[in-house]
């Protein structure tokens, strides 16, 4: 299928509505990226999501899109209720993989000289890796505690304050799980894995907050020039991953059996009011909720880390929540569409949820600010807190982007490595990574990805969110 | 036409990572698609006990069948901590294998990953005969 791009303006293209697709897509993007957007197949597989059954407006690309399996990662798509589906390819095997950032009261000054310390006593003491096991051992009533409960869990147990249960998207708690439908093979993965960071692109970061664009919001985040931040990116580990695994091999069987006609078989799918579709919601809801209790842990760790390395006090420290989001989810939200408000589906794979001042979800603290929105860069270049604004409502229902995007595949990026010592350049940049091993440094390496600079200005652009602040690394541990 | 051996190559994919197999009939697919599988998450041989075992896998038809199966292989390792480090494929139909696998634990100590594989996906999955041989492709979640 050949896809054509039509230029709306200098931010938004459209994919126009052809053969099987039930609504147009529309690619959020600029010139520069979509060069390389159109090498990859990923407009082939924004078509593909505009031909599921129930698709409202548009199938929708955040300018970090690309290449995924199924639906493309930076992709948007929501579902009437009634006709609509619900696919678990549409929000991928790492339900709720996600971001969250603490803020310091600490300056760089202060640190730098102990950066080496710190990058080191985190990785000694955050479980990072292929499978990795933390020193957790959940019992199995107590992992459906976490299945249900999320953030609020950990909380309890310890790990973390209640304030930071409003400073969690949903606070932390997804509503409708129910563990009693999860595969014996879901129980066991999840048993030994809360309160690990995982491999591939996750990673823990100690940064500092570089450039401030916008003084009143950045206030309102409690962020300054100069100042210490860690941001925290990883997911739902095995027990995601299983439960996915599961639902997409259910669901692709039902496909079959119906005979339904579908561009990709990974883009199976249930009606969401369908047992299926309600059980997958329920399953996913477990999911999210462990990730959540995972960062909610993880992050408990990187401060007793700080406190310790550092030899301050919780006071001086001052370590504390700013905002924690989930990039693969689908969640039931209400929408304008048309004249009306409804109930949608809206699924987000690799994108991120940006509510605008107002809006009647947001804690309090963030009510006239607006959500922040975290999006982590590369490891050698930078992040970024956006806050959400009005035109996501309008135009994206509710959402924007969540990272840099991959340019290069993992093996180009090997070969662009080679002979290269990355940890070494990195360190030249006066950014100290530890990760455990030497390939996983080069498939991340910074010319693996877009630039974030660029796929931040589009959603600044196109009012999908604000630009807050930018994010320079100082120190990273990888998987 | 002239005959193939078994082999693979790694597939280039943006965001993920992929294999694309060949093999001079079904089983011998199937058997080369997991040894793909398992050089793409580690490397490195244990000495240590080995355990025997037999599955059974079923799937809708032969793309799912591969689906499934590389899931077999990567739920060992990911769930059981299993290696597999030999397989034969004794019984293949399109919708069923049987298999024998030998499997060691897994060893951090010995054992180098390469990469965390999420899981096996549908994407652009495609299992063809190609007159004298099969062929195969499959994208992983990584």
């Amino acid at each position: 299928m050949e896809i054509t791009l039509k230029k709306l303006d200098d931010c938004r293209w459209l994919i126009p509505k052809t053969g099987k697709m039930r609504v147009p897509g529309l690619v959020f993007s600029n010139q520069k990226l979509l060069e390389g957007i159109e090498k990859d197949q990923s407009l082939l597989q924004v078509a593909n999501v505009a031909v599921l059954p129930g698709i409202v407006k548009h199938s929708l690309a955040m300018p970090d899109i690309h290449w995924g399996y199924g639906f493309p990662i930076g992709g948007v798509a929501a579902f009437e209720m009634e006709e609509g589906v619900v696919s678990p390819g549409g929000v991928g095997y790492d339900i709720n993989c996600g971001c969250r950032l603490m803020t310091t009261l600490l300056e760089v000054g202060e640190v730098r000289p102990l950066l080496k310390d710190l990058v080191s006593s985190l990785f000694n003491h955050i479980p990072t890796g292929v499978g990795s096991k933390g020193p957790i051992r959940l019992s199995k009533a107590d992992q459906a505690k976490v299945a249900l409960q999320g953030s609020a869990w950990a909380v309890k147990k310890g790990y973390g304050e209640p304030e930071d249960l409003e400073k969690t998207e949903d606070r932390g708690t997804m509503g409708g799980a129910d563990p009693a439908l999860l595969s014996d093979r879901a129980v066991k993965r999840g048993l030994e894995q809360l309160g690990t960071l995982g491999s591939g692109n996750h990673f823990l970061e100690i940064q500092v907050v570089d450039q401030i664009f916008d003084p009143q919001l950045a206030q309102a985040f409690h962020l300054f020039e100069g100042q210490i931040t860690v941001m925290i990116h990883s997911g739902s580990r095995g027990f995601g991953h299983q439960i996915c695994d599961d639902f997409v091999k259910e669901m692709a069987k039902q496909v079959s059996v119906k005979g339904l006609e579908l561009p990709d078989r990974q883009l199976a799918y249930a009606r969401l009011n369908s047992d299926l579709g309600r059980k997958y919601l329920a399953a996913m809801s477990c999911a999210a909720n462990y990730a959540w209790a995972n960062r909610q842990v993880l992050m408990h760790w990187t401060r007793e880390t700080f406190l310790h390395t550092l030899s301050t006090n919780p006071k001086k420290l001052g370590m504390s929540l700013l905002y924690d989001v989930c990039h693969n989810i689908a969640k039931i939200e209400r929408h304008r569409v048309g004249e009306d408000e409804v109930s949608l589906c809206v699924h987000r794979k690799g994108a991120t949820r940006s509510l605008p001042p107002g809006h009647p979800d947001l804690p309090e603290i963030y009510r006239q600010a607006g959500q922040p929105v975290l999006i982590p860069g590369d490891m050698g270049t930078c992040s970024f807190v956006l806050a959400g604004a009005q035109g996501s409502m309008d135009q994206s229902f509710g959402s924007t982007c969540h990272g840099a995007g991959r340019v290069l595949s993992r093996s180009k990026a090997i070969k662009m490595a080679k002979g290269r010592a990355i940890h070494r350049e990195l360190a030249d940049k006066g950014i100290f990574v530890q990760s455990r091993g030497q390939k996983t440094l080069k498939e991340e390496m910074p010319e693996a990805y877009k630039d974030v600079s660029l796929v931040v200005d589009v959603v600044h652009q196109a009012g999908l969110a604000k630009k807050v602040a930018r994010l320079s690394p100082l120190g990273v541990i990888k998987g | 036409m002239a005959t193939q051996p078994p082999g693979y190559a790694f597939l280039d994919h943006t965001a993920d990572l992929g294999i694309n197999v060949r093999g001079e009939d079904l089983k011998s697919l199937f058997e080369t698609a997991a040894k793909a599988l398992m050089h793409l998450i580690l490397e490195g041989e244990s000495q240590a006990k080995t355990t025997d075992m037999n599955i059974t896998v079923s799937g809708q038809d032969l793309p799912d069948l591969l689906v499934r199966w590389l899931g077999e292989i990567l739920y060992l390792f990911e769930g059981e901590g299993l290696v597999v480090t030999f397989v034969r494929i004794g019984f293949i139909s399109p919708t069923r294998l049987d298999a024998a696998l030998r499997t060691v634990p897994f060893d951090p100590a010995v054992h180098k990953i390469h990469h965390e594989i999420k899981a096996v996906t549908y994407h652009q999955i495609q299992v063809t005969e190609k007159g004298s041989f099969w062929e195969a492709q499959v994208i992983f979640d990584t």
